[in-house]
């Protein structure tokens, strides 16, 4: 604490790396939530674009999944862990332009892969359909973004370790290991049979049940005591569920009728069982750490960060549901899982990000806030479509899965007993594009308000200069 | 947690155990186990698909099948069938072996309309305890293990899905969402590959009420008369445009080429036994792929 | 403990978020005690103990193998064919044995056995002297010759499940494993047992 950095210039040195990532990410969301609604018309008009290839179901699903992993989670992601480490370490990140460069240049690999799943070059594998040529080019963009972070990191001025702290460096440790495993043993040295199902399943587990949760959590428990003006509630609780989030959530991801000997499913929903208790932990900490301050509805980040981590709690309750044997029974291969994984992916991570880099945004642009009014809508739209997308997935999930555990009931009856659930979720991704559209909007103005600004400064700066020529006396 | 080497230590360390578990477990358990033989064959299983069927598994992932079919067999449990094939020539001892079996089994009844499943026990000992009398008396008898389950009901499989059907699938395409049928099985309740082309250019006309995208890229619209007749997708009067005809492409046999292929449950394993049917059914050419 | 801040990093509006330093609650630890048990316990049921080949409905290998075809394990009819060319001579087709001379085989307990160490050496070497099955005395004359150089492995074990497992005996199978066994614990041995020998044998 000795020679503290100004709050201003660690917030500037973030800003181009911040708008390289928040600004893709937000970009990448747009686009996502648009193959989203191409593949759900898919079921509303199947003849909708047949003699289209690339807009087929088989392909506009994995562009959805792979735009929103690594087109949104991943960069919205890193952007708040880089803002974060600088700011809780007290330290001006380390090389920013390398950052920015590595930025774009994992953005560019969204891009390939896209392309290349549109063309058919898909690996096969879900959650994970970007050909290695794609994938390497994000590993060693991941993998720059880190070095430069560490070094931030390491030239932290404040020793002290916030929790926050923690989950930012699992993410990052966690990231590259599992990308790597995956991009090995599944495209570069493909292992042979189901092995390459339980690595793929091993991956997504990791991803979307740990990474996520690592960083959203990151997120979360710098921005709830900070918005609401409380400590932390507390040290050992949140260090409680840090290490109950790695030791069980990683070996969660393999569902329960895999073509897998029966050990790896049972282990799996063992530690799906086992993610309640991180959970728990984490609904302690948002009540106690909440505890006497007024409910707020405005709309803003608190708002987000709160909803978002009671997502969790929620998406990991369900998790565990879902994997105990006679549930299981019922919801594995239904819309019910597609549901849960949404819930996870929108409600928590998206809530707690959207809340994150709507409260480091305005820091890093300098003086503009974002229109509160424009936040709101954003939230609201986020929210109720978040909740009409994930919902009626999983109730007509379930409805569909008790059809398709009675042999005599047609399948087809139980394909459609989903549709009600499925159209209704249709309306909450026109909700999810329309408040990711405004999420675009407030992200670009606030950009676009930085380089004004900064524009119309050295305009009179320049000016000044002039005026003495241009008044004529 | 004040120092960041233990951060990653405990990170390191979660991380560690679970991909020992997932990942090189696994790979040691069965990445590199040699394959074995069918239960009471001497043919290891499986066999790599043939020339056009590798293509069609290419097409098939390139397409993203995946996200609508899975190819998993599920099983909840496994029962056994008692069969009597023949009553032997001392009739009355048969039916006094099946009468010490059940009062209601030892009536000259039993022994009309043979073969048939005259008894259902739970394990192959029962079974056997059933079976050893009755065929003292010169009767011939046979235990018949039927893996159960709503997937087997559906006739999606005759058993549940191991690791061992899988060897050769890259990508292995186990999919994990059934908003249409499971395919593990399709080719054998569907061997006809007119009709998966059929299907795939339309597949209303092969099932009403299918809620499955129509894969018209995968044909071309020539000029009527111009192609090949062998390469045409014979429709019904009227479902080409006028004046038109509809062409298969490579893609497009290929593909169906590797449904038809599709037979993973065709044969027992020790992990997955049941006993086969003593000749190979006569497929049934209906609309029974979609069950 | 009470909600103490363990670090301020900085004050003002862009102070950093301190935290308390409050243990975890009691009712959070018993709950992950009670379900890590919960989770070890459905592990127990369902691993089937990380064996490579038994995937649900199956629990464990031993399950698996309650199941496996081929007629459920050896045909006890198999061995009959043998039974009548050799043994039924002396001790009839429906294993009654001849009154005074050969011993019954249906219902002996020489037969009847779960331990087989003892019955295999029979039809491997042979038995002399006299014998009391079932309460009776019998001469054995002629003595039982040994038919272990005639016949294989298999077809001493297809015998003797025959005998074990027909008239009403019911006994485990005997695998043509157990007759090599007990060939080579024989070690060449072609004198036959008296019963007396044999009884000082384990089972």
């Amino acid at each position: 604490m000795t020679a503290t950095t100004s709050t201003s210039r660690i917030d500037a040195s973030c800003r181009l790396p911040l708008f390289t990532l928040f600004g893709g990410a937000a970009t990448w969301l747009v686009l996502s939530s648009v193959f989203s609604l191409v593949a759900s018309l898919k079921f509303h008009a199947p003849a909708m674009f047949a003699d289209q290839a690339w807009l087929s179901y088989g392909r506009a699903y994995p562009a959805w999944s792979h735009l929103l992993v690594y087109g949104f989670c991943v960069p919205a992601g890193l952007g708040v862990c880089l803002w974060l480490l600088a700011r809780l370490g007290q330290v001006e990140l380390a090389r920013p332009l390398l950052i920015t460069f590595f930025a774009k240049l994992w953005h560019l690999g969204v891009l390939v892969g896209l392309i290349a799943i549109l063309a058919g070059q898909t690996t096969g594998y879900e959650w994970f359909e970007l050909p290695r040529y794609a994938a390497v080019i994000l590993f060693i963009a991941f993998v720059m973004i880190t070095v430069w972070a560490f070094v931030t990191y390491s030239q932290r001025t404040v020793e002290a370790l916030y929790p926050s702290q923690w989950f930012i460096l699992a993410a990052l440790f966690w990231f590259p290991w599992i990308f790597s495993t995956a991009t090995l043993l599944l495209q570069f040295f493909p292992v042979r049979g189901v092995v390459q199902a339980a690595v793929n399943w091993w991956y997504v587990g990791n991803l979307l049940n740990v990474w996520l949760t690592l960083v959203g959590l990151a997120s979360a428990f710098y921005l709830l005591p900070k918005l609401t003006g409380r400590p932390l509630h507390s040290y050992y609780l949140a260090l409680f569920a840090f290490l109950t989030v790695i030791l069980f959530g990683t070996w969660t991801g393999i569902p329960n009728h895999a073509a897998l000997p029966a050990w790896m499913p049972a282990l799996s929903s063992a530690a799906s069982l086992l993610s309640l208790i991180p959970a728990l932990a984490v609904a302690t900490i948002v009540i106690l750490t909440g505890r006497g301050t007024p409910v707020s509805r405005n709309g803003g980040p608190l708002c987000f960060t709160k909803l978002g981590a009671w997502a969790l709690v929620l998406a990991t309750v369900l998790l565990a549901l879902s994997t105990s044997p006679g549930v299981a029974r019922v919801t594995d291969y239904t819309w019910f899982t597609h549901g849960q994984t949404s819930l996870r992916i929108y409600g928590f991570f998206g809530m707690t990000m959207l809340g994150a880099i709507y409260h480091i945004l305005p820091h890093v642009v300098g003086t503009n806030r974002i229109a509160a009014g424009r936040m709101r809508i954003n939230f609201w739209l986020f929210m109720v479509g978040t909740v009409i997308f994930a919902l009626p997935l999983m109730a007509g999930g379930i409805a569909q899965g008790l059809k398709l555990a009675n042999p005599d009931v047609a399948f087809l009856d139980a394909a459609k007993a989903a549709m009600m659930g499925f159209r209704l979720s249709t309306l909450g991704e026109l909700l999810l594009l329309a408040a990711n559209l405004v999420f675009l909007f407030n992200i670009v103005s606030a950009i676009v308000s930085y380089y004004r600004v900064l524009c119309r400064s050295a305009y009179e700066e320049a000016t000044e200069q002039l005026e003495p020529v241009g008044v004529k006396p | 947690m004040r120092s960041s080497a233990i951060v990653f230590l405990a990170a390191f360390i979660a991380l560690s155990a679970s991909w020992a578990g997932f990942v090189l477990a696994p790979q040691l358990q069965l990445g590199r186990a040699p394959l074995e033989k069918s239960l009471g064959t001497e043919t290891l299983y499986p066999v790599a698909r043939p020339g056009l069927a590798a293509q069609g598994a290419e097409v098939y992932t390139a397409l993203g099948c995946v996200y609508c079919h899975s190819q998993q067999v599920g099983q909840d449990g496994v029962r056994c069938d008692i069969v009597l094939s023949e009553p032997g020539t001392n009739v009355l001892a048969t039916l006094a072996a099946l009468r010490s079996v059940d009062e209601n089994l030892g009536k000259p009844e039993t022994l009309a309309n043979l073969p048939k499943v005259i008894k259902t026990v739970a394990t192959v000992a029962a079974a056997d305890a059933i079976v050893k009398p009755l065929r003292e008396t010169g009767a011939k008898a046979g235990v018949k293990i039927v893996p159960t389950g709503s997937d087997i009901s559906r006739g999606w499989g005759r058993r549940r899905t191991v690791a061992q059907d899988y060897a050769y699938d890259l990508p292995v395409q186990l999919g994990t969402r059934r908003a249409g049928p499971d395919l593990a099985d399709v080719g054998a309740r569907q061997p006809d590959i007119e009709w998966h082309l059929r299907h795939l250019y339309d597949p209303k006309s092969e099932v009403k009420d299918s809620t499955m995208p129509p894969y018209r890229f995968l044909f071309e619209e020539r000029p009527a008369g111009k192609s090949d007749p062998a390469d045409v997708l014979a429709l019904p009067a009227g479902a080409a445009p006028a004046g038109k005809e509809i062409v298969k492409t490579d893609a497009a046999r290929a593909l169906a080429a590797y449904l038809v292929s599709l037979r993973t449950t065709d044969v027992p394993l020790q992990e997955a036994p049941f006993t086969p049917p003593p000749a190979p059914p006569a497929a049934p050419a209906t609309n029974s792929a979609a069950q | 403990m009470t909600d103490q801040p363990q670090t301020a990093i900085s004050a003002g509006p862009e102070a950093e978020p301190t935290v308390t330093t409050t243990t975890v609650p009691m009712w959070l630890i018993v709950g992950t005690l009670v379900l890590l048990f919960l989770s070890a316990w459905y592990f127990d049921l369902h691993g089937a103990w990380f064996h490579a080949k038994v995937y649900p409905p199956y629990t464990s290998w031993a399950n698996v193998n309650e199941f496996q075809p081929g007629d459920g394990g050896p045909d006890p009819n198999k061995g009959r064919p043998l039974y009548e060319s050799n043994c039924a001579l002396c001790h009839n087709s429906d294993g009654s044995g001849k009154p005074g001379q050969a011993p019954p085989l249906a219902g002996s307990e020489w037969v009847v056995t779960t331990g087989v160490n003892r019955l295999i050496r029979i039809p491997q070497v042979g038995l002399t002297g006299p014998i009391k099955v079932k309460g009776q005395d019998y001469n054995n004359l002629p003595s039982m010759a040994g038919m272990g150089a005639t016949y294989t492995d298999e077809q001493l074990a297809d015998v003797l499940n025959y005998i074990r497992n027909s008239w009403g005996n019911k006994a485990p199978f005997v695998t043509p494993e157990q007759v090599k066994k007990v060939r080579t614990d024989l070690g060449g041995r072609s004198q036959p047992y008296t019963p007396d020998e044999l009884m000082k044998l384990p089972e």
